[in-house]
């Protein structure tokens, strides 16, 4: 049933697998053209530790950084995601690595801690979010009691963990973060190489961001050939779609003006066509890119710390094999039987570029298709209630797809499940309404606690082939305490995506939908200001009353006398009493 | 008799205020005489008083001494010179009766104003250099308090607030300080320097400048002051203290000439309270007319300057005008190019001007050149029908739409660009679906975009939005699919219309949405921000072409502005995204210039870049106003008081109806002149034997006549049922004028009308041959129905202003409309209700159709095709209104006049 997508990567992963044992370092970048000028960059970085060492804390390419925090908050499985953008599955295909290494819009973390009970997982996972998120620069501090779920079967444990520890999910999303520079940078110290060598030497900031979409992962898991040889195993990866056009555009003028009537690329059969008027042609050719080009820098020979086999096949490119691609001296291309993937072994220490002259496009590389299409909106208008639509959508003619769906609900959000319903539309466009335990075989529900914790929504369903399921429900808006509200109150509130995981624990695919915006009824904050403005001004008057009394001097009569008194002598005795008073003033401040 | 026993006794006594306003002492009433002369004096523009008289450090000398005397007589207009005389008057008359008239003179006219000048001055001058004129009575007010409050200290030192004790003698400070905060452009220096001044004199450092007693003593004796002049204080007074002796004859004496004088009123005032006839029946009608005028006059005073605001940007994120927009150069050439591409597929090739040009239609051909465009421009393209059925007709069509997705974005946000194939007019706007589709093709190129951009292609621009944002929603009716691709919130919408082939000179924003709902004022104003500030492009506002500014220009726009609000129609495609609370506006290109497609493609990118800064959705401005010119409006607190005045109008009345009904009225119960007049008129007899001088109340319970028997009970069932009966019968009408086929429109219309003539006459009939309702009733009818009318127009008032405002106009009629009493002589009242009747007919909401129909030209059966159209499609309930509110309120009116034929 579940279509292997993007092979190659998966063949890579696989084939790097089997030489975890041996080798404590590997890094790799996939590179493949996607239609709409676009291209997808994979890189890939592994390190190994051996369990004996990683618990003498002897780390060697594992960070320290992280593996310190991994001991002190008993975390044994460990899944952070940074994601933006939206991965555009109609025009690119299925995702890459099946959705496994991609996470929420914003930052998704998942952990496996060994804990005795539920409160003392909290309490760990508490610990680690904090510590993750000094390490990472991302408020994943917010995730609170609110945004944390433990999911029941919606993600499996990827590593071999023995049966004898007490393990506890817990799951955590942040939809409104914003991934940027300063997530990228600690990210890149967690390499051996720091991305001053190797492929990591690409990675730049400017062009990283500039990203259609893109998303960044780090896995930790305990992987064990024999239940008493195991390794921890770190994986960070980085996937970007790079739109090829706009990461051509050199730094000093990335304004796209219009190009000069001469550059213009017009339809010149058109009857009307003339030196004013264009229809424009769509380009046929595919359009070159090296990439220095596109990143802005080249590739600074290998990483050194890596094993010699990292060095081999270091660079893959996916494109059919008569496309012509030019390289720098020294490096060595291997072409692989599949027709369409070569791949590229670099020399240690010289730079490494790829050029990709323009070329008419005769082949291209086949795009799988994704095995379903989900679309999660929310519907209605108004701000006591509004309603949430799911749509599923099954392309294939002859399968029925069966998935797990999961969704988290922040508590401010109220869901009526007993409104849930399904309708059922066919390739005929008929809307046919169905019950929907026809689609939901099981479910999990665990609802909101104001304040406390979000709702939580698992489902199991199957979707027919040939046809598109349309779950709605209802949900009420709660009304937020004045003090509840984020400064920017009136753009919504973000509600996390919803994770739909198809297939077994072997080889799961994920999808996850668009973040969502939810719009609460919001109170008109210019009165509360006013209201702050006042009582500022009478916090004002009582400390101006106040500190005149803490910062007066008080005297007796006599002294008072003496200082009202005109003479010099009065005057004088005035002063030392003054400074007398000063001196004890500060010694009995000190006492 | 007919008194109001049972009404509560005024919290407010004005009797009191009276008495003490004819007891003030002769030296404060001329400081408030020459004060308020001072202000008429100001009105005058020849000669400043103000320069005169003020108190400016810098022109103080010797020939200008006269200043440090004449500056607490000046104000500032009106406002100042009445709040200082409120603040005023009491201390000064507390002085002068402590010290006398002619201390008071000789301090007040001394010491006391020039004291406070002299430091001020020399405080301002010589410390801080600089130069700040200073005016008002607020110096005395400030000084006095001073006094007082060393008094205050003297005989209770502290007030406790909590474990603090704050000296009572710091409240003026206090007063000081809160002033200076709340009251712009006070002088705290000059406070200041009064209340030093104050503090002086009730510490009794400034006794040296009292006149001694003696010889205050002597002249009184020689002129014999006490004697000569009313409301005079004697010396003698101050020795004895505040009230300490109020020599009985020395008082009741001076009081002679005033009371004689003021006192020809005082008769006349009681005569008025104690007629219930005045007070039921008089009062409230003139009360009620007094809301109307008021409400009428308020709207005319809108349009001046005091009354309305600059419009500003109070959302910072837009920052309107501040990108350069670099739509131009080759882009025109690939706008040619579509436009080429888009004419060839016209059926008559290129269209020409007129009517041809406006018949084609959006046919299939169009719809998937369109398509392809998009698609080659790498954007996402999908596709909506929809069918609409209203008052016989079917509007059906396919909107086409496509969706720059943003980079980096996560589909939360979007903004819509529309642009229809036929304007809001019927004309074709070929321009505006090329620039728009031009406009993709270039947006899609930069990396921008925080939100997503919908570009929406539909047919016409009336349905085609509606089942478009209605499908967004997900609150589509059957007839119209859902979409099938879809973005995030929508942040805001804008329309373009380019409905001709030449340049254009200015830019019309239109901006109402169905049902009077109106788009954030900020969106408006970035809007034209960009047009003028940016882009040289004029804007202009409900069709107004030529606006000098003037006050007649401002007022005429408002009232545009309101008759489209209160009718509530969509005036463009923008309407329909109103109700989902989605700001939208439409551009139309007006004019013949010099303004080319490029100049607005560059107009329609800055305003989507201002939208694409938006970090929230627009709430900062105003979601009420009435615009009178592109950069003035006038927010909803202004403006509301106008619809409210003419809504209360009935609400009074249903009150005082109310009331007047639970009063029995004497053997001749009916509310005719002549029997109330005599009845009041026997009623003063009787008042006169009672003391003057006794309350009101006491009056009215000695009165024999007026025991418990004075309260009659109401019979209210068959008033409610026949006003609850009326407004039920009102959806009737609303569900024929909805459901009917078009052609039948201007023949129900015309049937309505007559149909309006007779149905309060047989209603009449009907009552009072089945019924015989008691007089009472009717007041009990009229009551319930202007209850309702007021309680329905107050509360539509905040929702639809103008609409609130139009209804009670035409209702106001309504509230002066009675049932002629049967006992005035028959041919006067068969001809009062005739008149009335047809008075009141010229006012139905059938005829008030086919007039405003005939002035403006339009045929009866589109407007009405409109309504059925605006009812069914976009949601719009002026017809509810019409029918639910108005029309039952009018039948009741009429009816009540049929029962005075019956």
């Amino acid at each position: 049933m579940i279509v292997l997508s993007f092979p190659f990567l998966f063949l890579l992963v696989a084939f790097s697998s089997l030489t975890y044992a041996t080798s404590d370092y590997h890094e790799s970048l996939v590179l493949q053209p996607l239609p709409q000028s676009s291209l997808l960059a994979s890189f890939n970085f592994r390190s190994n530790a051996s369990q004996s060492s990683f618990d003498e804390r002897n780390y060697r390419h594992f960070p320290r950084a992280l593996g310190q925090i991994l001991q002190h908050a008993h975390t044994e499985e460990l899944h952070l995601r940074f994601t933006t953008g939206r991965w555009d599955a109609e025009s690119w295909g299925s995702r890459p690595w099946n959705g496994v290494k991609e996470g929420n819009t914003g930052v998704e973390l998942w952990a496996w801690i060994d804990a005795t009970d539920d409160q003392e997982a909290f309490a760990k996972w508490i610990t680690l979010t904090q510590s993750l998120s000094g390490l990472f620069c991302a408020s994943l501090n917010f995730i609170d009691s609110t945004r944390t779920t433990r999911p029941v079967a919606s993600f499996a444990p990827t590593g071999d963990h023995s049966v004898s520890s007490n393990l506890h999910l817990l799951h955590g999303t942040l939809p409104g973060e914003v991934v940027c520079t300063e997530n990228l940078t600690p990210f890149l110290k967690l390499l051996p190489c720091k991305g001053k060598a190797g492929v990591a030497s690409l990675l730049d900031g400017h062009k990283l961001f500039d990203a259609s979409w893109q998303s960044m992962s780090v896995d930790i898991r305990r992987v064990c050939s024999r239940p008493d040889d195991c390794l921890v195993q770190i994986e960070q990866t980085v996937d970007i779609v790079l739109d090829l056009e706009r990461s051509k555009r050199p730094r000093d003028n990335p304004i796209p003006r219009p190009v000069s009537n001469e550059q213009l690329v017009c339809d010149t059969s058109k009857p009307y066509h003339g030196e004013d008027t264009c229809y424009p042609l769509e380009k046929t050719s595919e359009g070159g890119w090296s990439l220095s080009e596109i990143f802005g820098r080249t590739v600074s020979g290998v990483c050194p710390l890596g094993d010699s086999q990292s060095a081999e096949e270091t660079i893959c490119l996916r494109v059919p094999h008569e496309r012509g691609v030019a390289i720098s001296d020294g490096a060595v291309e291997i072409r692989k039987p599949d027709g369409f993937t070569r791949c590229y072994t670099l020399q240690p220490s010289s730079a490494f570029d790829l050029v990709m002259p323009e070329q008419e496009a005769t082949t291209h590389v086949p795009l799988d298709e994704p095995v379903l299409r989900a679309e999660r909106t929310i519907v209605g208008h108004g701000v006591e209630r509004g309603g949430m639509r799911i749509i599923f959508d099954n392309p294939s003619d002859t399968d029925a797809v069966e998935f797990m769906y999961f969704e988290t609900l922040p508590w401010f959000l109220r869901p009526y499940v007993h409104t849930l319903q399904a309708t059922t539309t066919g390739r005929d466009g008929v809307r046919r309404q169905v019950p929907s335990s026809q689609f939901i075989k099981e479910t999990f529900y665990r609802p909101a606690i104001d304040r406390e914790r979000g709702t939580q929504l698992e489902l199991a369903l199957s979707v027919p082939a040939a046809s598109i399921v349309t779950l709605t429900y209802h949900f009420e808006k709660a009304i937020l305490r004045y003090t509840e509200y984020p400064p920017d109150a009136n753009r919504g509130f973000n509600v996390a995506p919803a994770v739909i995981k198809l297939g077994g624990h072997e080889n799961p695919i994920y999808i996850r939908t668009t973040s969502l915006l939810l719009p609460l009824p919001t109170p008109d904050f210019s009165m509360p200001y006013n209201v702050i403005i006042l009582t500022s001004t009478v916090i004002a008057l009582a400390f101006g009353s106040i500190f005149n009394l803490l910062v007066r001097r008080f005297v007796s009569v006599e002294e008072a006398a003496a200082l009202n008194s005109q003479s010099l002598k009065g005057r004088l005795a005035g002063k030392v009493i003054a400074f007398r008073d000063r001196i004890k003033g500060k010694s009995s401040k000190v006492e | 008799m007919a008194t109001p026993a049972a009404l509560p006794p005024l919290p407010f006594n004005p009797s009191r205020v009276r008495s003490y306003l004819l007891r003030l002492p002769l030296f404060t009433r001329l400081v408030v005489l020459v004060i308020i002369v001072f202000w008429l004096l100001e009105l005058q523009k020849v000669w400043s008083v103000i320069k005169w008289g003020s108190l400016i450090p810098d022109e103080i000398g010797i020939g200008s001494m006269y200043r440090l005397n004449t500056y607490p007589f000046i104000h500032m207009g009106f406002f100042h010179a009445f709040l200082n005389l409120v603040a005023l008057t009491p201390l000064v008359e507390r002085f002068e009766a402590e010290h006398g008239t002619l201390t008071a003179v000789a301090l007040f006219l001394g010491p006391l104003s020039t004291f406070p000048a002299g430091i001020y001055i020399l405080i301002e001058k010589l410390l801080l250099h600089s130069n700040t004129a200073v005016v008002g009575a607020s110096v005395w007010v400030f000084l006095l308090l001073g006094s007082e409050a060393i008094k205050t200290f003297k005989s209770n030192p502290y007030f406790s607030l909590g474990s603090y004790k704050i000296p009572t003698w710091t409240s003026p400070l206090f007063a000081c300080v809160f002033v200076s905060i709340l009251v712009p452009n006070t002088s705290f220096l000059g406070h200041l320097c009064a209340i030093l001044i104050g503090y002086l004199f009730g510490l009794g450092y400034l006794k040296v400048f009292v006149p001694p007693e003696k010889i205050l003593r002597w002249i009184e004796g020689k002129l014999n002051l006490l004697g000569r002049l009313p409301h005079y204080i004697s010396v003698d007074q101050k020795t004895y203290g505040r009230y300490g002796v109020l020599p009985t004859a020395n008082t009741m004496g001076e009081r002679g000439t005033p009371m004689s004088y003021l006192g020809s009123s005082q008769p006349a005032i009681r005569k008025l309270r104690g007629n219930p006839y005045f007070l039921f029946v008089h009062l409230p009608h003139i009360l009620s007319f007094l809301c109307v005028l008021a409400g009428v006059f308020w709207l005319l005073l809108l349009p001046l300057n005091d009354y309305s605001r600059q419009t500003y940007i109070s959302e910072n994120a837009l920052l309107p005008g501040q990108v350069h927009a670099y739509f131009s150069g080759s882009e025109q050439n690939i706008f040619r190019g579509y436009k080429r591409e888009l004419e060839g597929l016209l059926p008559n090739g290129p269209p020409g001007e007129g009517q041809e040009r406006n018949d084609v239609e959006f046919t299939p051909d169009i719809s998937d050149k369109i398509q392809s465009v998009l698609r080659a421009s790498g954007l996402k393209v999908a596709t909506q029908n929809y069918e609409y059925t209203s008052a016989g007709i079917t509007h059906q069509g396919q909107n086409v739409y496509s969706i720059i997705q943003a980079p980096r974005g996560d589909a939360t946000e979007a903004i819509v660009l529309v642009t229809a194939w036929k304007t809001v007019d019927g004309e074709l706007n070929l321009n505006g679906v090329t620039l728009a589709l031009t406009l993709a093709r270039y947006f899609k190129r930069w990396s921008l975009w925080s939100k997503d951009i919908i570009f929406l292609i539909t047919p016409d621009s009336k349905s085609g939005t509606q089942a478009w944002i209605d499908a967004y929603h997900d609150m589509q009716p059957p007839s119209v699919q859902p979409l099938p691709l879809k973005s995030g919130a929508l942040q805001g919408g804008l329309v373009v219309e380019y409905p001709f082939d030449h340049r254009f000179e200015s830019l019309h924003i239109v901006y109402d949405g169905v049902n009077g709902q109106l788009p954030n004022l900020d969106l408006i104003n970035t809007a034209v921000s960009i047009a003028g500030g940016q882009m040289g492009i004029g804007a202009n506002l409900q069709e107004m072409w030529d606006h000098d500014d003037s006050y007649e220009a401002r007022l005429q726009t408002i009232l545009r502005g309101m008759a489209k609000q209160g009718f509530g129609y969509a005036t463009g495609a923008h309407s329909s995204f109103m109700p989902y609370h989605i700001d939208a506006i439409t551009l139309q290109t007006k004019g013949d210039g010099w303004q080319d497609e490029m100049a607005l493609g560059r107009t329609v990118e800055s305003l989507c870049r201002s939208l694409n800064n938006l970090l929230e959705h627009l709430h900062q401005s105003f979601f009420f106003y009435l615009l009178m010119q592109t950069n003035r409006f006038v927010s909803i607190g202004t403006y509301l008081p106008s619809a409210m005045l003419i809504a209360g109008n009935f609400t009074i009345m249903a009150i005082a109806l109310w009331l007047r009904t639970g009063y029995y009225m004497g053997p001749k119960a009916n509310p005719s002149v002549d029997a109330g007049a005599s009845q009041s008129e026997e009623k003063l007899k009787d008042r006169a034997a009672t003391p003057q001088d006794k309350g009101e109340r006491k009056a009215v319970n000695v009165d024999p006549k007026s025991d418990t028997n004075g309260i009659i009970e109401r019979q209210l069932a068959l008033p409610l049922s026949f006003v609850v009966g009326l407004h039920l019968l009102g959806l009737i009408p609303l569900f024929i004028f909805n459901n009917l086929s078009h052609k039948y429109f201007t023949t129900a219309t015309y049937t309505f009308a007559v149909v309006d003539l007779v149905l309060p006459l047989c209603l009449a009939v009907l009552l009072t041959r089945g019924f015989t309702p008691k007089p009472q009733q009717y007041l009990l009818m009229k009551s319930f129905s202007l209850l309702l009318l007021g309680l329905f127009l107050s509360t539509l008032a905040i929702l639809n202003f103008s609409l609130s405002f139009m209804i009670g106009l035409l209702c106001t009629p309504l509230s002066f409309v009675n049932r002629i009493s049967p006992h005035s002589r028959a041919p006067l009242r068969y001809a009062l209700a005739f008149m009335g009747l047809v008075f009141l007919n010229l006012l139905s909401p059938p005829v008030a159709l086919l007039g405003g129909c005939w002035y403006t030209g339009v045929s009866v059966e589109t407007v009405l095709t409109q309504a059925a159209f605006g009812w069914d499609v976009w949601g719009m309930w002026t017809q509810v209104v019409v029918w639910c509110v108005w029309w039952p309120a009018w039948v009741i009116g009429c009816a009540l006049l049929g029962f005075s034929i019956f």
